[in-house]
């Protein structure tokens, strides 16, 4: 028996992917990166990394973040010549924000996106965000000795909870790329005054693995409205004799296709949105709430109208409606999917927008 | 044969140990030189002419009864002086003494076992032979509450060193008459007697051979320990996991041999044996059957539960903070690497050099008696510990880990249990240390492969969760359902009847 536990523990050894045991490392001695930045150089790219505030000790002062910097032609050679900068091992297995700069993106993100999905420290469960107005090194460095991990992270909740854009994580972006095309993905950039702290500026649209142009504005929001995230807003709407505040609480669209035989005629979507009254003068009567859903409906229209617009002018469906009206119709979609784009540009668009207000 | 060989060569048994026929004078030489023996020759109504000698052990037999119920007739008794000589020695066994038992002998080694014993020798002149009355001292400990398995609601009554008692203890309880009692004597020199009980139509009587052969075949100077009999009865040699559970506890003795396993008690130890033992048996306590079935449940989960803490979360945190620091949450990380700066060590050594340290504060803690050893624990786990901590010498969260992995393992019903994976929990830290979180995935397979290759009398260690389709189950191991739901015995212990109610 104690002949055939060898070959066993063996296979088992072989089972673990593992061409030898893992190397052992000692946390203190850590530098651990919360939050890289990346932008396109003339040489290459520049990788900027941050760790965050970190203490020294149990009961010392907190010190300030390490922020790293390091350009070269490579990704990889950008993060080993970080490793040379730092006293202590700079390790990436924490990074949980990746900013990616404008110039960048326009260029393309997919380089970055494998090298995030092939590391073994990093991986593809960083939030990712565009950087507009500035340069990822500047937005990393915009934190100071604080860092902007937590600011980031705050943004990321907040997006999860529905009152701020829409997070996603590289992963997402990565597959959202892969099985559509495009992706959306939420864009910073620095506040206009001293404090340099980033705000949400609406959302990048990639398109084939490169920048397409953002979303700003009302436009944002119809794209909140299309994907079905986070759609909190307030909206005043002054009836006649009342002035009202309605905050939009879910919304969700659903799309379907109308073929006139076999040729696709229509793409139909229906958004349904949740409202409920937090302010107004006097209690609402049945004329003034009909009032108020007809005009929450025509704002919402317009907001899905102007987000549809631009993304069918770059031909991006990035909210996945073809994919979500294709599965009523899995064989015409098939003859469809090649040039879903295509289609999706020039395809007449009906929008159904229906309001329910809660009390 | 040389000095030294015939030394180290093993003394040839004799049965019986002191042939021949009986004298008085070949017991004295018996117990010659010893202090303790004592005759006293007694004038039969105060005729001269009619003398008889009685024998025993100082201490050994109890005073009052000698003087009331054996000197005091023989030497009062006016029909002793008169009665024909030939019948003497009738009436004297017939009842002109006192004593609740008389037994003719004329072999030496019964008489010398027997005053050994407690009883006492009467020989009368001229004859070959002599009576024994048992007058022994019942000197012991009375039953007291069971210090190892406190019981909150329950019986509190506890094994003792005397076997006869802690029989009566268990026949009180099983007042049925297939109780069955077989002794057996274990030891050359302390002649323990041994004794198997069981439940004749519920035991196993295979179990019940297995274990009366196990015990015909140990032969060692004494029993003195209870690990005399653990380990010649099973193969224990191989592994530091009890197979043979005990209890303080004559109620949960009883249960046992209600759920068709074999007890055995030994004279001069203060348990009863419960076997086969099988895993799920370290697991329970006396409490089990008093508590509410889901409060009882919820505490079984539990010590499985902290079994598996105790025995992985040393090697568990070592394999993630050495070797796989990703798996960490963020802020757990930050924190340690804040709390890791200052300290000189690495985490492989701290680790090992505090769960050595917890061996040797608890070691120390119950060496010492009770007040000084809690004093230490005290002195060793909190001051020792939070200066450590304060002069960086390990970090907290090290001495977390090795704190919370130590608490657990004190959910274990089993010391010996718990023994056995303080022992696995050294090996997995080191194997932790080695490969990270491979280490101690190998190192778990290495404790699963050890266990399912253990028997405790024939039935697998790990029979609750391993029996397969073919043997019946009993009851789920981790759980307790309701009473009136666990109608069956567990089959792997292969009880001739499985049902234990309607």
């Amino acid at each position: 028996m104690k002949k055939r536990l060898i070959p066993l523990l063996a296979a088992c050894l072989l089972l673990t992917g593992c061409s030898s045991l893992p190397t052992a490392r000692e946390m203190g001695d850590m530098a651990l990166m919360r939050t890289m930045g990346i932008d396109t150089v003339p040489d290459g790219v520049r990788v900027t990394g941050s760790t965050g505030p970190r203490a020294r000790g149990l009961e010392a002062e907190g010190e300030p973040s390490l922020v790293l910097t390091a350009e070269r032609p490579s990704l990889s050679g950008a993060c080993l010549a970080m490793q040379g900068q730092s006293d202590s091992f700079v390790f990436f297995g924490y990074v949980d924000q990746l900013l990616i700069g404008e110039e960048l993106a326009s260029e393309g993100v997919s380089p970055v996106l494998d090298y995030f999905a092939q590391d073994v420290e990093l991986g593809l469960g960083a939030q990712l965000w565009l950087v507009r107005g500035t340069t990822a090194q500047e937005a990393v460095s915009s934190g100071g000795d604080e860092g902007i991990d937590q600011r980031l992270e705050t943004l990321q909740h907040d997006g999860k909870m529905g009152i701020a854009s829409i997070s996603r994580t590289a992963g997402e972006t990565y597959v959202d790329l892969m099985e559509l095309g495009s992706a959306f993905v939420p864009a910073l950039s620095p506040a206009g005054n001293e404090t340099g702290v980033l705000l949400e500026s609406g959302y990048g649209i990639i398109k084939d693995g490169a920048l397409a142009g953002f979303l700003d504005g009302e436009a944002a929001k119809g794209l909140e409205l299309l994907a079905g995230g986070g759609a909190a807003d307030i909206l005043d709407i002054e009836l006649a004799d009342n002035k009202v505040s309605a905050k939009i609480t879910s919304a969700h669209t659903q799309s379907a296709f109308e073929f006139q035989g076999d040729t696709l005629s229509a793409l139909k979507l229906t958004c349904e949105v949740e409202v409920r009254v937090t302010e107004y003068q006097r209690r609402l009567s049945d004329e003034e709430r009909n009032a108020l859903q007809g005009e929450l409906e025509r704002r919402e229209r317009e907001r899905l109208g102007l987000a549809l617009e631009r993304l069918r002018a770059w031909r991006a469906d990035c909210a996945g409606l073809g994919v979500g009206a294709a599965m009523a119709h899995p064989a015409k979609w098939q003859t469809l999917q090649a040039d879903w784009p295509d289609w999706f540009a020039k395809v007449p668009v009906e929008i159904r927008v229906r309001v329910t207000i809660q009390e | 044969m040389s000095k030294q060989s015939e030394a180290n060569a093993p003394h040839p048994r004799r049965e019986p140990r002191l042939p021949g026929p009986l004298s008085l004078v070949r017991l004295e030489e018996v117990f010659d030189g010893c202090v303790d023996f004592a005759k006293r020759e007694v004038y039969l109504h105060g005729d001269r002419e009619r003398k008889a000698t009685v024998c025993y052990i100082d201490g050994q037999a109890r005073s009052e009864r000698l003087n009331d119920y054996v000197l005091r007739p023989l030497a009062q008794d006016p029909m002793l002086a008169t009665a024909p000589e030939g019948q003497l020695f009738d009436l004297l066994e017939k009842g002109a003494l006192y004593a609740h038992g008389a037994k003719r002998v004329s072999e030496l080694d019964p008489v010398v076992f027997a005053l050994i014993d407690g009883s006492c020798a009467l020989f009368l002149e001229g004859r070959d032979d002599c009576l024994l009355f048992p007058v022994a001292t019942e000197e012991k400990r009375s039953v007291g509450e069971p210090e190892n398995e406190p019981a909150l609601k329950g019986a509190r009554d506890s094994f003792v060193e005397s076997l006869r008692t802690n029989t009566s203890l268990v026949r009180r309880r099983l007042r049925a008459p297939e109780l069955r009692i077989k002794e057996r004597v274990v030891g050359r020199q302390t002649l323990t007697p041994v004794d198997v009980l069981w439940i004749d139509g519920i035991a196993d009587p295979d179990t019940v051979a297995l274990l009366e052969e196990r015990l015909d075949q140990i032969d060692i100077d004494g029993v003195e320990a209870a690990g005399n009999l653990e380990e010649y009865l099973v193969d224990a040699a191989r592994s530091p996991f009890p197979l043979m559970p005990y209890t303080q506890r004559p109620d949960r003795f009883c249960q046992g041999l209600l759920e068709g396993r074999v007890g055995l008690l030994a004279d001069g130890i203060s348990l009863g044996w419960v076997l086969p033992g099988t895993i799920d048996q370290f697991f329970k306590t006396g409490q089990d059957r008093a508590y509410h079935w889901l409060v009882a449940s919820a505490l079984s989960v539990i010590r499985w539960l902290c079994a598996l803490v105790t025995l992985l979360v040393p090697g568990l945190y070592i394999a993630l903070v050495t070797f796989h620091p990703e798996a960490i949450p963020p802020k757990l990380a930050l924190s340690i690497v804040a709390a890791k700066q200052e300290v000189p060590f690495s985490t492989i050594f701290e680790v090992l050099i505090m769960l050595l340290a917890f061996e040797v504060v608890q070691e120390a803690g119950l060496r010492l008696p009770g007040p000084i050893g809690t004093t230490v624990s005290i002195l060793g786990g909190l001051v020792v510990g939070n200066a450590a901590v304060d002069a960086h010498i390990v970090s907290p969260a090290v001495l977390i880990a090795v704190a919370i992995a130590g608490v657990a393992g004190y959910t274990m019903p089993s010391q010996d249990f718990g023994n056995a994976l303080r022992l696995w929990r050294f090996l997995l830290a080191i194997l932790a240390s080695l490969g990270g979180l491979t280490g101690l995935a190998l190192g778990c397979a290495a404790l699963i492969y050890h266990l399912a290759g253990l028997e405790s009398f024939g039935v697998p260690y790990l029979a609750p969760f391993t029996t397969g389709t073919r043997v019946p189950r009993g009851h789920p191991s981790l759980f307790r359902l309701p009473l009136p739901a666990m109608k069956w015995r567990d089959g792997a212990v292969n009880t001739r009847n499985r049902r234990n109610q309607r």
